[in-house]
């Protein structure tokens, strides 16, 4: 059996969700929510155009963090919350 | 730049090219998928690839999405971008999300979401057919909908669009009913997922054909989306800011369909959205499928955690370009906004680019057709089919061929129920917004899956009742409006409510007004299925068999015991044999003899090649896993339950030995006080039969024994005699003696000197015993022997009336132990009685030596005449030495030394038989040698007897006339030392020991004797004496003594040589008795 995963890992996961999830939907969003265009493109349009790849950064930066960190890493933690 | 008024329409692909390169595709398709199989076989598996994996999570993006998105985009702005941040989202918590169901699905041989679900619950088979029946319902037409795109698409490519006008509906519309091209689409489909996804039963197999073809797909689709992308934006256009720039110029009106919040997209709409996508991206049956039963490697999550968005950004990136494009292009023209990918390639003279659009819209379709049809087949057979074929009992014959015919035959069935809804609704409303439909009705299973995954608590009727009311509520709010937006049911049930009820209007439920339908939806299916779940599963209690499935799912990466199965037996349990033919019922001899060969190469196999009373119900947790593998969770515990019950056999539980304690981590310390109390009622100073009484009572109060018997070896009639027993007696087994052979287990246990152990008396192989134990109603026994330096001295025996199978391995230890504790109560029983029979005779021996002692001469006078000292030491507490003095008169004395031979108590009886009858006699026998022969005449015949011989001296000296007369019967001559003449005698006459014959003629001999002299007489005591060069003390050292020492008293001169005895052999103690004699004549 797979030992299990630190905690901290599982933490930073959820409040990148949280996150996510804040940031794409009202009222985060109703402040991009105008015409305005940002270099001739609608600013909300323009905020997915780079936030989407952002976020898929950030998953790909954590990813990249934790199999390099063996402290954190899934093989090696143990998970606290199970004593 | 091309004026979109002056596009011409153009049909330069022939309906033939486009068929042949369709054919062509396919063919690819099926070589990817025979080669990937081909890989498999040679043991390089494509799916280790974490490539595919990410790549094949993209049959996410169906038709729906190659074509819809733009369409979507066209006619409502930015409300086709949720269903790709959705999955965006959610890619966050995969690694504890995803992984958890992975591992879970991996350990239980998980391969499907109605086989997730319903393992999760108890094994439910109501849970698993009402999760297959919802989701036939709600992806079926789904599968219409990519049929349907794949043949409009077609009729687009090879039919030339007359007019810029000309609705596409139109076409669909002209056709006749009859077969058309997308039924051979569909057959292809379905030729495909029965040769890669149904190859063989086992579904938690991987399919490398099917899945290596889906993600070779996706990369077909992402790079024709991308080609027809760039060359919109890029070659229609000059890049995005001129497609907004333009866009914003020419239809300023539309400026809304940018921007959120609006009529269009309300931001309750835009989260309903999110929140559907993120449930569906995770619980469509396709997209388990792909995510959960085909990954290989939990690992790869990780890439597909960043890969998965990447390319759901990359295939959403042109997405408003091409769609504002194409409406500038078509004048705002929204009617073929759907396929704006395929007509503005093909209106701007670039066919080709059109037909690898067309083959994007292809490889989209065909491989959620492919997924789905695997997926749904495989939950029809494991959870609607199966369930009805254990029913209905046809365990008969070979089911594996049959099974695996049927799950091919439900992919065709699964794919031609898609087409004949895209023949017979396929304009309608319903159909067209299925995608969405399907998405809010496997958001119905969320709860059930997520709260099953982290909450313990949750139980099936929960479950059941969650996903029930929810897909209630869905198919009301949902599919009852668009049913009559299709024109299928009167409108009067939106606008009135059923019977006029205007609170349970569909789209206005309760009289909830103002949102749109998903999110009216998703809100009162999500609020009566979260409702009903969290308040059942709150309120009812889990069975035990829910419980630990519960523990497996919730406590997946929690170590866990193997204990729990050690509390379950099987009672009357099937052999390995005949649980592998049931395997091979149902998966086909040759997968069952891999899977049993596997797992048996793991197990301890007993001597007879069994596996042990508690392996069994694992064989059966391995078989029921195996079974799940091919058939699903719910239909293997019905088939191992049916089975079992066939056979009579039941689970039991297990007569918890160890009270309430947990065997696992206490039982050791149960074990130990139980031990402990044992060796205390051991070294305890009762008596050996309450011991072993006290014993008894401990076992059989401990472990709730009927009856507990000791019995002891009766060496003379190698019997087992009954010593304790405790419990109800009975007549045979509390009462009788034992015979020993092997035809009885008591008999076995000792002679082989080993525990035997009959945890279920309903299965014994020794017909002799099971008489009595039927009887008896004893339902399970154990003997063990009770050893003593090796050997079997008796045997514990404890008999159970109610449980069975309670003897476990960890019991069997401890009944042993006890019986040596029994074993050691023995030898201390036998140490004592040693001990105590020679405390006695210690005892005895004193009383015998005080007597002797008193035998002999108390105190020897010094007479005026005489000076007489005598010593007499035993070896041992008695001896056969005799001394003694006899004063006649003032005139004369006797003087008499006696050696019986030996020295125990037989030697000193004979010696005081000898006194006795000498001081008998002494008045009426008057000469030595007189006393001698009549001594040997009273001896003989006791002499005889007892082996014993005695010698005796025996001396009178007459006071008046000096005169010493003398008899000797074979004794030590004494010495007599000379003191006038300063010379060494030694007094000898004839005569034989006593005891030899009956008349002997002794010698008598008189001597005078002169004031001064010395005589000594001893026995062989201390001339015999040996130092340790094994050299005697000698008569030679006895008469230097005699000399050396004629000045000293007697007493004197018998310590004197007792002392140089000692010197002599450096020991205190002699080896044999020793007596000393001396008399000095005085005057």
């Amino acid at each position: 059996m797979k030992k299990p995963q630190s905690n901290s890992i599982r933490e930073a996961w959820i409040l990148c969700l949280i996150l996510g999830l804040i940031m794409i939907n009202f009222p985060f969003i109703h402040i991009f929510n105008t015409p305005v265009t940002i270099l001739g493109i609608p600013i909300l349009i323009f905020y997915f155009l780079v936030g989407w790849p952002l976020s898929i950064a950030v998953i790909w930066f954590f990813v990249r963090y934790f199999e390099n960190d063996p402290k954190n890493n899934s093989e090696s933690g143990g998970d606290k919350s199970i004593p | 730049m091309i004026p979109a008024k002056t596009i011409l329409f153009m049909s330069i692909i022939s309906p033939k090219t486009v068929l042949l390169l369709s054919l062509a595709y396919f063919a690819l398709l099926f070589l990817i998928a025979y080669y990937a199989e081909k890989c498999r076989k040679k043991g390089n598996c494509l799916l280790k690839n974490s490539h595919i994996y990410s790549l094949s999570l993209a049959v996410y993006c169906t038709s729906w999405t190659f074509y819809g998105s733009v369409g979507k985009a066209a006619t409502s702005g930015l409300e086709f971008l949720p269903i790709y941040l959705g999955p965006t989202l959610i890619a966050f918590a995969w690694w504890f999300l995803l992984r958890k169901m992975l591992i879970i699905s991996k350990q239980q041989n998980i391969t499907s979401l109605a086989d997730f679900l319903s393992s999760r619950y108890d094994r439910s088979t109501v849970l698993g057919a009402i999760v297959t029946l919802f989701a036939v319902f709600g992806i079926t037409p789904y599968i219409a909908l990519q049929l349907k795109a794949i043949a409009q698409t077609l009729k687009i490519l090879s039919m030339p669009l007359t007019t810029p006008g000309a609705g596409l509906y139109d076409y669909t519309s002209k056709l006749p009913w009859s077969i058309d091209i997308a039924f051979f689409v569909a057959l292809l489909l379905a030729l495909f997922g029965m040769l890669f996804g149904a190859r063989s039963l086992d579904s938690s197999e991987k399919h490398e054909g099917l899945v290596v073809a889906v993600a070779f797909e996706s990369i077909v689709k992402l790079i024709a989306f991308l080609a027809v992308g760039i060359f919109v934006t890029y070659g229609l256009f000059d890049g995005f800011i001129d497609v907004f720039q333009r866009f914003a110029e020419q239809f300023p009106e539309r400026r809304d369909m940018l921007l959120l919040g609006t009529q269009q997209t309300p931001y309750t709409k835009w989260f309903t959205l999110i929140v559907l996508s993120m449930m569906a991206v995770m619980f469509l049956p396709r997209q388990f499928h792909i995510m959960v039963t085909e990954n290989t490697d939990e690992q790869h999550i990780k890439s597909a955690m960043w890969k998965f968005p990447a390319y759901l950004f990359l295939m959403n990136l042109f997405v408003l370009p091409i769609a504002l494009g194409g409406l500038i292009i078509n004048g705002g023209d929204t009617s073929q906004a759907d396929y704006f990918v395929l007509t503005l390639p093909l209106a701007s003279g670039h066919p080709w680019l059109a037909l690898l659009v067309f083959i994007g819209g292809l490889s989209a379709s065909a491989g959620m057709v492919m997924v789905s049809s695997v997926t749904i087949a495989t939950m029809v057979l494991n959870h609607l089919i199966m369930p009805i074929i254990l029913r209905m009992n046809i365990l008969s014959q070979n089911l594996s061929k049959i099974l695996i015919n049927i799950k091919r035959l439900g992919i065709l069935a699964v794919i031609f129920i898609g087409y004949f809804y895209f023949k017979v609704i396929g304009d309608s409303y319903a159909l067209v917004n299925m995608g969405l439909i399907s998405f809010a009705a496997v958001t119905q299973f969320a709860p059930a899956i997520i709260g099953g995954l982290f909450w313990k608590r949750a139980n099936s009727k929960a479950a059941i009742t969650a996903i029930t009311l929810g897909f209630t509520l869905w198919f009301y709010t949902l599919l009852i409006p668009s049913f009559v937006r299709s024109g299928w049911i009167s409108a009067d049930i939106l606008q009135n409510g059923p019977y006029g009820i205007g609170l349970l209007k569909p789209l206005e439920l309760f009289g909830l007004r103002g949102f749109d339908i998903y999110t009216h939806s998703l809100f009162w299916s999500m609020l009566f299925n979260l409702a009903a779940y969290l308040a059942i599963s709150f309120f009812s209690k889990q069975t035990s068999s829910e419980e630990v499935q519960a523990k497996k799912f919730v406590d997946v990466f929690v170590e866990q015991s193997q204990q729990p199965n050690k509390l379950k037996r099987i009672s009357k349990a099937p052999t390995v044999m005949e649980f592998v033919e049931l395997m091979s019922k149902f998966i086909g001899a040759k997968p069952a003899q891999t899977a049993i060969t596997e797992y048996l190469s793991h197990q301890e196999i007993d001597s007879r090649g069994n596996l042990s009373d508690h392996e069994i119900p694992n064989l059966k947790s391995f078989t029921e896993k195996t079974l799940a593998g091919h058939v699903g969770a719910a239909p293997a515990r019905i088939i191992l339950e049916n089975y079992l019950e066939a056979r009579g056999s039941e689970m039991e539980d297990v007569f918890d030995i160890f009270g309430t304690v947990t065997i696992s981590h206490a039982s050791s310390r149960e074990q130990l006080s139980v031990l402990y109390e044992a060796a205390q009622i051991v070294s305890s100073e009762q008596n050996f039969q309450k011991t072993l009484d006290s014993i008894l009572e401990l076992l059989a109060q401990q472990f709730k024994f009927d009856l507990c018997v000791i019995r002891f070896l009766e060496p003379e009639s190698m019997t087992l005699i009954v010593k304790s027993l405790v419990g109800v007696s009975s007549e045979h087994f509390g009462q009788f003696e034992r015979n020993l052979n092997m035809e009885t287990y008591i008999g076995q246990a000792f002679l082989s000197n080993a525990t035997t152990v009959v945890n279920d008396t309903d299965a014994t192989d020794k017909p002799a015993s099971a008489e009595h134990i039927k009887r008896d109603g004893i339902t399970c026994l154990a003997h063990t022997p009770i050893v003593f330096e090796g050997e079997p001295i008796g045997i514990l025996s404890a008999f159970s009336k109610s449980a069975k199978g309670i003897f476990t391995q960890e019991f069997i230890a401890l009944f042993e132990n006890l019986a040596g504790q029994i074993g050691i109560a023995w030898r201390n029983d036998q140490q004592l009685q040693k001990l105590l029979v020679g405390r006695e005779q210690e005892k005895e021996m004193q009383i015998a030596k005080d007597i002797q002692k008193g035998l002999l001469p108390a105190n020897l006078p010094k007479t005026e005449n005489v000076e007489i000292a005598g010593l007499c030491v035993p070896a041992h507490q008695v001896g056969g030495d005799y001394y003694d003095f006899i004063e006649h008169n003032s005139s004369s004395c006797d003087l008499i030394i006696a050696d019986v031979s030996g020295h125990n108590i037989g030697s000193a009886l004979i010696m005081a038989e000898a006194r006795t009858f000498i001081h008998a006699r002494i008045d009426s026998v008057k000469q030595p040698t007189e006393m001698l022969q009549e001594l040997n005449h009273f001896f003989l015949k006791d002499l005889d007897r007892s082996d014993l011989f005695v010698t005796m001296f025996y001396l009178q000296y007459n006071y008046i006339t000096h005169q010493l007369t003398y008899g000797n019967a074979g004794h030590n001559t004494p010495l007599l030392w000379r003191k006038r003449d300063q010379k060494l005698e030694t007094l000898d006459a004839e005569g034989l020991i006593f005891g030899i014959k009956d008349k002997i003629a002794f010698e008598q001999k008189i001597i005078d004797l002169e004031a001064g002299d010395l005589l000594l007489l001893y026995t062989d005591g201390i001339i015999e004496a040996e130092n340790k060069e094994k050299q005697f003390f000698g008569i030679e050292r006895l008469g230097k003594l005699l000399e050396e020492c004629d000045d000293l008293s007697c007493q004197e001169l018998v310590d004197r040589i007792m002392i140089q005895g000692r010197i002599f052999t450096g020991m205190r103690h002699f080896n044999d008795d020793i007596t000393l004699v001396a008399m000095k004549i005085l005057k």
